[in-house]
């Protein structure tokens, strides 16, 4: 594996069926549908997604209007105001495997109420992933402040910057995560983030 | 001794890391380990050599990264080229008296294939045959395959490798921490699938330590035929002040390893951390050890992605469903490329029991061979269960058995020549495991001796091809009794007088014995206990039918295989006569219902309740309403009121879609009423659906398919990541006024451009709206679409919308 990649084995996210309606796009003040199979569609993604990630370490630096985030360059003025105070970031990957997708494929075909669900529990599955891994990063560096995650294709932050990510992270291998020509990840319930690394005493800003 | 009786021999001694070698000579983050062949040959030459002088008998080349789908064609040459080059010089110069090969290292290509993914078969098969004529051509001793997560690209490449070049293969994969590949793949299911197509040697990579890949290398042991390999980590990746650091040194790696030796483990080295010291330390440990020999394994199986069955042990359920003789509803998905209706007759067969599904395609109109593959694909996508190739078609056989994930059955051979000369082939090829009809030129015997003898005929022409006997099973044939009424006894005799003489499995389509007879199930189940208890090791037959269903599970349990006669119990208590009886007081409510159903219907539907709903629809037809009645008066007004909330923001995604599920189950109930002439649906508006070119997100356009349907329009729904070419393909032919394109990412939305100009100049007929998370109004007007869905519910008034302006434009 390639020099100071880490890896993550989440283990198993419990459901959290109130994150799932919202993933499933039904507020939280909606009267729930009554014969909305969403116990069935848990009992059908038991045991589909075990969570894994990686992550690795850089140091931040901007150089005039380009942010060097040392495993790429971006022009990106979001991610700039996102990354304020923080001389380093964390890059990570996390996944829900390529079971989930199955399953996803399998309940759509029966229903596309089902296909719905088990979309939304993809999302929750691999979002509670995310937390978890986020929540073991902040012990790891317990004199750092956090910022919270931030993935291409958000703002103006280029969707492009995958091919990048991919490569540093070198996701085909560590999580079996690769990219179509439209950078479009697969298994499909997978993240990538950018996570700033700041002072915890002054959260200043470094420019 | 040649390169492949030393692996037989053992213990054989790989290479160890590369990629931390490099990293310690000065290969940069973010520099490709393989663009050092060109650049520093040097550094690349003396890592081989050092291995080979710590005691490797085999290094693989630093080509793990170089395939066609990363590099032109004439970089992956050069870089080939040259990283043989290093190992050549390396294994000239080194001082090491042991015998020196070199391997082609094929790593994976970095894209997942389909169904999960977007690469397509074939591609990856032509991508990875390239790699390997341009290191056959440099004069590697043999293929090494490795660190693949995926079954099919391993296929992929072990095809490749097979079709292009001679040399021995030898193939590894990465297998989780849980045991399995990443997409499924279980060390008993691979081992199947690669002994079947042919692979020398097989086992496991990376990953892991060498004790926590130990389990995974004991299950090759127990499935393989062909010896085992293993190439281990140095343990996990520590960090240690800053830097990766592996958890094992080389003594504790070796004494790991050489634990396995004895049990069967053959060929070894090491992968991630391990270093020449590793492979020293490894030959110290093992020396003058001798692992037992291989004893080839008799046992008939069959695989899956992830799946593996055994024939032979407990009878096993073949699902006859997808077969479209004597189905005219299938026949009609098979004709209408309706590939949801097969994969919904698969998920129900697999939910009653089945562990093996027959897949025939073949009706007069349909490219039998393109269906055939694609309907493999596809099912393999949603069922584990291994498959049943059944086809007689040749052409259609070889390009489904390319495609399958896994060791097939095959459906079927049988004496006559022309056959066994045109399938056997097949099978030697691709592996598999052959159903054999015993019936030849002269037809069928009309004795079980005569039978015997062609299945006889038939086991030593397949030992010609090197096709092992474990790997054929014999079907006897089941002749109607209504014609012969000695048809079943001669069968069964075949049956067990087969099994006796050969030693072979057998198979039977059992519900052909009832053929012209009324009440066929009751002697069909009848029929397959005696063959059951005859020695059948798989029956084809219908697990949705009760009684056939019944035989089997209670001969289960008759015969000791079925612990405190729980499936017997599970099953008997599904039955409907007792489900009646549970559910008798429920039933009287219905009359009361009736005066209200109407009322009752609108609201079950707007609610969304499924089961109420089609009870209430059902009870209104056996009460004399008009079908097109109830769906003017009662299901319409109540998705418009459902569909009105949606757009007034009062009702949410998941409740509109369960108040179109509910619809749906209302019309289904109206269709069987009126025999399929359904409610003036049938014969709506043609409206082609597809997810474009690059995009693999389908939740969005499945649901706009399940709203249009609602409202009548006849739906094609092409699926997703559908070339342009293909939808206009399918607007031509249905001659559709509205097609419906989804795309959620920026990076398809130029595929989504391209497919709506190639329309409106080939297809101007057809007007075409857009959808999709990042579209907008105004987007949509850009890229030349006729009409944007906001939602699902806009495309459906887009849709009217549309059907309307051109019926007044009809009329003026």
């Amino acid at each position: 594996m390639k020099e100071g990649l880490r890896l993550e084995e989440l283990g198993e996210i419990p459901f959290d069926r109130k994150e799932i309606l919202r993933y499933a796009m039904l507020p939280s003040f909606a009267e729930m549908p009554e014969e909305l199979p969403l116990e069935e569609c848990l009992k059908a993604a038991e045991g589909a997604a075990k969570c894994r990630a990686v992550w690795c370490r850089y140091p931040l630096s901007r150089e005039g209007k380009s942010l060097n985030l040392g495993f790429a360059r971006t022009e990106s003025r979001d991610l700039r105001k996102h990354l304020e105070g923080c001389g380093e970031l964390l890059l990570f990957a996390c996944t829900a495997g390529a079971e989930t997708d199955r399953r996803i494929a399998r309940a759509g075909l029966l229903s596309p109420a089902k296909g719905l669900l088990m979309h939304a529990i993809g999302a929750q599955q691999v979002e509670g992933g995310c937390d978890r891994l986020c929540a073991r990063l902040a012990e790891r560096f317990p004199d750092r402040r956090l910022t919270d995650r931030y993935s291409p294709g958000y703002g103006d932050l280029p969707l492009s910057l995958q091919r990048d990510v991919a490569e540093a992270l070198d996701l085909g291998r560590t999580l079996g995560i690769t990219l179509t020509d439209s950078l479009l990840m697969t298994p499909s319930k997978s993240v990538t983030a950018i996570i700033g690394l700041g002072d915890r005493e002054t959260g200043g800003r470094e420019e | 001794m040649t390169f492949l009786e030393l692996l037989r021999k053992g213990p054989f001694y790989l290479d160890g890391g590369f990629g931390t070698l490099l990293q310690r000579k000065g290969l940069k983050p973010g520099e490709a380990p393989e663009s050092w062949n060109l650049t520093h040959p040097e550094e690349v030459a003396a890592i081989h050599r050092a291995y080979y002088e710590a005691g490797s008998h085999m290094v693989a080349t630093n080509t793990f990264g170089v395939h066609p789908q990363r590099y032109s064609l004439p970089d992956c040459e050069k870089m080939i080229r040259a990283a043989a080059a290093c190992a050549e010089k390396a294994r000239r110069e080194a001082d090491a008296g042991q015998e020196k090969f070199i391997a082609l290292d094929v790593g994976p290509c970095g894209k997942l294939l389909k169904p999960l993914g977007p690469l397509d078969f074939e591609e990856a098969v032509r991508g990875f045959a390239e790699v390997v004529r341009i290191g056959t051509a440099c004069g590697v001793d043999c293929i090494f395959l490795e660190t693949m997560n995926d079954g099919a690209e391993t296929r992929a490449a072990l095809l490749a490798a097979k079709e292009n070049c001679n040399l021995p293969v030898l193939v590894s994969n990465a297998y989780g921490a849980d045991g399995k590949l990443m997409t499924g793949g279980t060390p008993s299911s691979v081992a199947a699938m690669l002994e079947g197509l042919g692979a020398d040697a097989v086992g496991v990579n990376c990953s892991l330590g060498p004790d926590a890949l130990a389990p995974i290398v004991e299950q090759y042991l127990e499935a393989a035929s062909v010896p085992v390999l293993m190439k281990p980590n140095a343990g996990l990746p520590r960090d240690r002040d800053g830097k990766t650091v592996y958890d094992i040194g080389p003594e504790e790696f070796s004494r790991q390893i050489a634990r396995l030796v004895p049990k069967g483990l053959r060929i070894m080295g090491g992968c991630c951390g391990t270093t020449p010291d590793y492979i020293r330390a490894l030959k110290a440990a093992t020396a003058g050890m001798k692992p037992p020999a291989i004893k080839p394994k008799d046992r008939t199986v069959v695989a899956s992605r992830g799946r593996t069955v055994e024939l032979g042990k407990d009878p096993v359920i073949i699902g006859e469903r997808i077969n479209p003789t004597g189905k005219k509803r299938l026949r009609k998905a098979l004709e209408e490329g309706d590939m949801a209706y097969i994969l919904n007759e698969a998920i129900a067969q697999e939910e009653r029991g089945a562990e093996v599904l027959d897949v025939n395609v073949g009706t007069p109109g349909v490219d039998e061979a393109a269906l055939l593959a694609q309907a493999v694909q596809e099912l393999q996508a949603v069922t584990d269960l291994p498959l049943q190739l059944d086809t007689a078609d040749p052409a259609a056989m070889e390009k489904a058995l390319r495609v399958y994930n896994g060791k097939a059955m095959i459906n079927s051979v049988n004496g006559k020549r022309e056959v066994m000369d045109a399938l056997f082939p097949l099978v030697r090829k691709y592996g598999g495991v052959a159903v054999a009809l015993t019936l030849d030129e002269n037809g069928i015997p009309a004795t079980a001796e005569g039978r015997l003898a062609i299945a006889e005929r038939i086991l030593a022409e397949a030992e010609k091809y090197g096709i092992r006997r474990k790997d054929i099973l014999f079907d006897p044939l089941t002749m109607t009794v209504s014609t012969d009424g000695l048809a079943a006894k001669v069968t069964l005799d075949a049956l067990r007088l087969i099994r006796e003489k050969t030693g072979c499995g057998t198979v039977l389509g059992v519900s052909n014995v009832s053929f012209g007879l009324p009440e066929r199930e009751v002697l069909g189940s009848a029929f397959l206990t005696m063959a059951l208890h005859s020695g059948l090791s798989a029956a084809i037959m219908n697990p949705l039918s009760d009684r056939m269903l019944g035989a089997m599970i209670s001969y289960r349990t008759l015969t000791g295989r079925d612990d405190n006669c729980g499936a017997y119990i599970g099953f008997a208590s599904s039955l409907p006569a007792l489900q009646a009886v549970a559910a008798g007081p429920a039933e009287g409510v219905r009359a009361a219902a009736a005066e209200t159903e109407e009322k009752g219907l609108r609201r079950a539907v707007a609610k969304g309740l499924c089961r109420e709903a089609a009870k209430l629809a059902r009870a209104a037809l056996e009460g004399g309403q008009d079908g097109m009645d109830l769906v003017q008066r009662e299901i319409i007004p109540a998705l418009d009121e459902v569909g009105q909330g949606f757009e007034s923001k009062r009702i949410f995604l998941p409740q509109l879609m369960m108040s179109a599920e509910a619809a749906e189950a209302a019309f289904r109930e109206i269709k069987e009423k009126t025999g399929g002439q359904a409610e003036g649906r049938e014969g709506g508006t043609p409206v082609v659906l597809a997810t474009v070119k690059g995009d693999i997100h389908d939740i969005g356009k499945n649901i706009v398919r399940l709203l249009l349907e609602n409202y009548g329009f006849a739906v094609t729904d092409l699926g997703k990541d559908v070339p342009p070419d293909k939808v206009l393909e399918a607007v031509e032919r249905l001659r559709a006024p509205v097609c419906g394109l989804s795309a959620l990412m920026t990076t398809t939305v130029p595929a989504m451009a391209e497919t709506v100009a190639l329309l409106h100049e080939r297809a101007p007929w057809c007007r075409v709206m857009v959808g999709g998370a990042v579209l907008t109004e105004e987007y949509a007007r850009q890229i030349g679409a006729d009409g944007y869905g906001r939602d699902a519910m806009a495309a459906v008034r887009v849709a009217e919308r549309f059907v309307q302006e051109n019926a007044e434009k009809g009329n003026t």
